[in-house]
């Protein structure tokens, strides 16, 4: 595993799991994360206006395409001995049911400090017209000494 | 402080006594409440992304590996958020719009772990007619030790 970092290269690419939303997801998102806002759950709510935004219907949690990229990146992390430190996440686009989903990753960089090593990754997730959904990076940790 | 009661999962249930954008102060921290975090929670969260690594459902593997036991993932904070805040936290108003979210990881947090949070609104603003909030939250296990700490921006209902 000693050449794992260094054989990493800017432009790596990671694939992530495909993910079909659909009410059921939705709703099971809801039972595992406890987050029941009529935003996931009401049509009639959701036909209103939200400000600037309207949504024409329910919507994915965005923290569910978080748990995706966290899911495809800890799969990364793990064969590795590899340790998932931090992901930062934007929204750019609703994800609703009858979409299909994939979050991805792009190795951007590599970098050492006093104690450890890192790669960071660009990560993105798509829907099945290839538009971006959300946007973000993340850092994964080769630690020199292994501990969790 | 006392563990939750039953989860309330009508957030339109006493929604008027949350707070609104106008009331809320940055700096203030957050009432929360502890959470003995479960394996039957974490399977229930694995199994909503999809998550199937051993790691998080198989003891003897997981006695193997560095963790030297079963962990959950770390994105369980999602779960947590909601488990460690009273229904009266504003983030359960109808409408909150989440726009992105930060975390960094120290430690993983585990099946049978009570998980205690501190958390705050950091900042407020408006942008494009919209209201914001940023929050700040770090939750901890039973020993102190931090298992993750996060940021996330939240468009307030109007």
């Amino acid at each position: 595993m000693t050449n794992v970092f260094e054989n990493l290269n800017a432009g790596d690419g990671i694939e992530g799991p495909q993910f079909a939303v659909t009410r059921e997801s939705i709703r099971l998102f809801c039972d595992a994360s406890l987050d029941y806002n009529p935003l996931h759950l009401d049509d009639e709510f959701m036909k209103g206006s939200f400000g600037q935004t309207q949504f024409g219907g329910v919507i994915m949690h965005g923290m569910n395409n978080f748990g995706l990229i966290s899911r495809m990146i800890t799969d990364w992390a793990y064969p590795r001995d590899a340790v998932h430190r931090r992901l930062e996440t934007r929204w750019v686009k609703p994800v609703q049911p009858g979409d299909t989903i994939r979050p991805s990753g792009i190795i951007r960089s590599k970098q050492e400090t006093a104690k450890s090593r890192w790669v960071l990754i660009d990560v993105v997730v798509r829907n099945q017209h290839d538009e971006r959904v959300a946007t973000g990076e993340a850092m994964v940790e080769f630690p020199k000494a292994i501990s969790p | 402080m006392a563990e939750a009661a039953a989860f309330e999962t009508d957030f339109w249930k006493d929604a008027n006594l949350r707070k609104v954008w106008d009331d809320i102060v940055p700096g203030e921290p957050r009432k929360t409440i502890p959470y003995t975090l479960t394996r039957q929670a974490v399977e229930l969260y694995c199994r909503a992304v999809g998550e199937t690594h051993p790691l998080y459902f198989d003891e003897a593997y997981a006695r193997t590996t560095r963790y030297g036991g079963l962990i959950a993932p770390p994105s369980i904070h999602i779960l947590l958020m909601f488990s460690c805040t009273p229904a009266d936290d504003w983030m359960r108003s109808p409408g909150t719009i989440n726009a992105g979210q930060s975390w960094s990881y120290n430690i993983p947090a585990r099946p049978d772990d009570v998980i205690t949070l501190q958390a705050r609104a950091l900042d407020k603003f408006i942008k494009r007619e919209r209201l914001f909030v940023v929050h700040d939250n770090v939750f901890f296990n039973g020993k102190g030790d931090v298992v993750c700490s996060g940021r996330g921006w939240t468009i307030r209902p109007v």
